[in-house]
């Protein structure tokens, strides 16, 4: 009951978000926040808001996140507060002002999870990664069978978008996993790729607003650089 | 030294500023405005931030609240107290005439349009400063079935208003919204 | 408004009781200066107000900053204070525009020879603050709390408990003893007392720098106000223009990207490298002999700086040649060049590079410069 409700009010904040056509940008993805002027994708981020709310946020915490941020990926007030509502914290349903759920107590029972390999926080791992969200992508569509020259660790899998190959997440997205409200096909990569535009996003939420302020302080100070260097020439003019 | 001309008469005789200070004026307001742009963010960095934010408007959940029941919260130093009211108990309150009451107050006052059966009041008696009771249906709530104060004996009905003994006026109400219908955040 | 020698006082009664306020004003209005000052000349006043800012901005920060919680801290400041992304970033970029501007300074000190007598003064008191703003840079880094940052500090910590001595009790002073809980707040107290100090030496270089200028001797005299407020503040719009896109496009540009992700004691990155600014003095770990190689190696580079006045040989009153100029800008090339190998990271390739590019940085000031200058012209 309570499952078919946290859908249901998922996918429905999601219609209530408007409907958007993912293009095909998977080959090789594209981020629309790359380069100088570039903003995100609304419609991205909520798609990989909702894979990651699926798939990720039961082993992965991300510390530096509240519910009331998800503002920014275009939901209402009303629609993050219903998202934080269908988290169940130790203290009862999670609020706006929470934190995003810790999946475990500490580091020690994460650890214990998974054989010592304790799934990192995704707040900032897009900025921590060279290579940022193609990092992410390359590392979630790179599961494969291992070479014949390669003998995996125990409880590894092998990963070519990982570095050293050997990753210790067993493989986490597949086919129609979730199933987006604005009718795009669910694929793998298509989840990926979403989601990789939401951890980014999770990295520089100010982006977008940066990108603003700083386009128009630019053209100010273009405009003030040029009336003082007129007024520097007009004063000079008097000297004898 | 160059003797610079700088006003210029027009025919009746009123002085123009000359167009080298127009330029420094507006050069200069724009270099204002650009400094006051830059100065902003640094005041408002001081301004509470969001986690300040988050106590001094705190959100809480008030689906779980069973009927008759009420949630008592803590709020700017004052409990706040929560209740959900039965049918029975709307039905006895709702048409009561307020001029009949000490402080008079009709139901739509105490309530929220579209969310009816909660009650948000702050839980000090107004006449002696004391916390009322009356939260558990098993406590001492006095004849209309609301608050008692037990300390100089006043008595509240459902909707936190003041219906016998010494005290004044209504019980406060704080301010608060609902963000939808299991969630209330105040300030 | 007439361009008149001086403007009568703006209030007489607050300049009665505050007289310096009239010497100010006679210093701004005075016709003494040559009216052809290079753009270049604003750099010192640019600094200065980038210090300023620097300091704002720090302070704004250090309101939000938790020295227990580190990266933490500064997620916190980024995403829920207001505008905290934005102070972040003006503290971070501020950095690269006061060093690129120092950097632009000190070239163009060496290259014109401003440092020889009668501006020995000046230039000790210039090479006092560019050596505290590193100390300062480099100290800010390590509040970030960042993958990198931690192990520099863990290495400096490190090398500071090897040392014997009183350069051993010099560091068990500074750091507190080995990394722990309480070295970054005390490392963020220093950068705060130390970014403070170089204020004092900013009064000081300025003051030195007033006395060796003498009021200029061509027959045309301008004042400082209006026409140099009018070429300070173009200098400065520029200024603000080139920090205005760094800041809100590349606000970690030049910077280890490494260092965005928290600090992990148990894995060292691939390369402990600072940002851009301290490449060219920071040398790659193991390029000179442990533990005090590099320690020393950094000490005696900028002590050959503060010896640059009595190492030129020429006659201060010459104007001096051509082939100096030259070796000036291979320094320059060499310095540039260093940063980079420092940046690649630890190989045997680097490390050899390192010590060639520090040797001839040695060479320059220490052999090329007084022979050069010592047959220029007598």
């Amino acid at each position: 009951m309570m499952r078919r409700f946290c859908a249901a009010a998922l996918a429905g904040a999601l219609l209530l978000a408007g409907a958007a056509r993912a293009e095909d940008t998977l080959n090789p993805p594209h981020w629309q926040s790359e380069g100088l002027l570039g903003s995100y994708d609304k419609a991205a981020l909520q798609r990989g808001f909702l894979v990651y709310q699926t798939v990720c946020a039961s082993c992965h915490s991300a510390n530096a996140l509240h519910y009331r941020d998800l503002e920014g990926l275009g939901f209402s007030p009303a629609q993050v507060a219903a998202i934080a509502s269908n988290v169940k914290l130790a203290s009862g349903p999670a609020t706006l002002d929470d934190v995003f759920k810790t999946p475990y107590p500490d580091s020690a029972a994460a650890a214990a999870s998974f054989g010592g390999a304790v799934p990192p926080d995704l707040s900032d791992i897009v900025a921590a990664r060279p290579g940022g969200p193609d990092y992410v992508y390359g590392l979630l569509t790179g599961y494969g069978t291992a070479p014949a020259d390669v003998t995996l660790l125990p409880s590894h899998y092998y990963d070519a978008g990982y570095p050293g190959g050997q990753i210790a997440m067993p493989p986490p997205l597949k086919d129609g996993q979730v199933s987006y409200a604005d009718g795009t096909q669910a694929t793998a990569a298509q989840e990926a790729a979403d989601v990789a535009a939401f951890l980014a996003w999770a990295s520089a939420p100010n982006l977008d607003a940066a990108r603003e302020i700083g386009l128009r302080a630019v053209l100010f100070l273009v405009f003030l650089a040029f009336l003082a260097i007129a007024t520097k020439r007009k004063i000079w003019r008097e000297t004898a | 030294m160059a003797e610079a001309a700088d006003t210029e008469t027009m025919g009746h005789g009123v002085a123009v500023p000359a167009r080298r200070d127009f330029l420094k004026i507006l050069t200069i307001a724009s270099g204002a405005i650009g400094a006051g742009a830059l100065v902003w963010p640094f005041i408002d960095a001081l301004n509470p931030d969001a986690d300040e934010d988050a106590v001094a408007r705190p959100i809480v959940n008030v689906g779980g609240i069973a009927e008759n029941t009420a949630l008592s919260v803590n709020w700017n130093g004052q409990p706040i107290f929560i209740r959900k009211l039965t049918a029975q108990q709307i039905a006895d309150n709702q048409f009561i005439v307020p001029d009949t009451l000490p402080d008079p107050a009709s139901y739509a006052d105490r309530v929220k349009p579209g969310y009816e059966t909660f009650v948000v009041v702050v839980g000090l008696n107004t006449g002696v400063p004391c916390e009322v009771i009356g939260n558990d249906p098993a406590d001492a709530r006095g004849p209309f079935d609301g608050w008692q104060c037990p300390c100089d004996g006043s008595v509240y009905d459902p909707l936190g208003r003041v219906r016998g003994g010494p005290a004044p006026r209504n019980l406060a109400i704080p301010r608060f919204t609902f963000l939808d219908d299991s969630q209330i955040q105040f300030g | 408004m007439s361009s008149k020698i001086s403007k009568p006082a703006a209030s007489p009664w607050v300049e009665t009781r505050l007289p310096f306020l009239a010497s100010w004003r006679a210093h701004f209005t005075a016709p003494v200066l040559a009216p052809d000052a290079p753009y270049l000349g604003t750099l010192p006043t640019l600094i200065t107000a980038a210090l300023v800012f620097m300091a704002v901005s720090g302070f704004v920060l250090s309101i939000h900053y938790d020295p227990g919680q580190g990266f933490a801290s500064l997620q916190f400041i980024d995403r829920d204070v207001n505008n905290g992304w934005l102070i972040h970033a003006f503290h971070e970029t501020g950095t690269t525009m006061i060093f690129g501007a120092v950097y632009l300074s000190l070239f163009r000190i060496i290259y014109t020879r401003a440092y020889r007598a009668p501006g020995e003064m000046v230039w000790v008191l210039g090479v006092a603050q560019f050596a505290l703003l590193l100390l300062v840079a480099w100290l800010g880094e390590l509040l970030t709390d960042g993958a990198v940052s931690y192990w520099s500090l863990a290495g400096a910590t490190q090398a500071a408990g090897n040392f014997a001595g009183l350069p051993g009790a010099l560091g068990a002073w500074f750091f507190g003893g080995p990394d722990g809980p309480g070295t970054l707040a005390r490392m963020a107290v220093f950068h705060a007392m130390l970014a403070l100090a170089i204020f004092g030496i900013v009064a000081l270089h300025y003051a030195a720098r007033r006395a060796i200028t003498p009021p200029a001797a061509g027959r045309v005299r301008v004042s400082f106000h209006p026409y140099y407020t009018a070429q300070y503040f173009v200098a400065f719009v520029i200024f603000a223009l080139i920090f205005a896109v760094l800041v809100f496009f590349a606000p970690h540009l030049g910077e280890n990207r490494l260092n965005l992700a928290p600090a992990n004691p148990l894995a060292v990155p691939v390369a402990v490298t600072p940002s851009w600014y301290l490449l060219p003095i920071i040398d790659v770990a193991g390029a000179f002999p442990a533990p005090w190689g590099g320690t020393a190696a950094v000490i005696a580079r900028l002590a050959v700086l503060f010896a640059l006045p009595w190492l030129d040989r020429s006659n201060p009153a010459k104007p001096g040649g051509g082939l100096y100029r030259v070796l000036v800008v291979v320094l320059a090339v060499d310095l540039v060049l260093l940063g980079l190998v420092a940046g690649a990271g630890p190989s045997t390739a680097t490390t050899v590079l390192t010590v060639v590019f520090t040797a001839y940085y040695f060479l320059h000031f220490l052999v090329l410069t007084p022979l050069v200058t010592a047959m220029e012209a007598k």
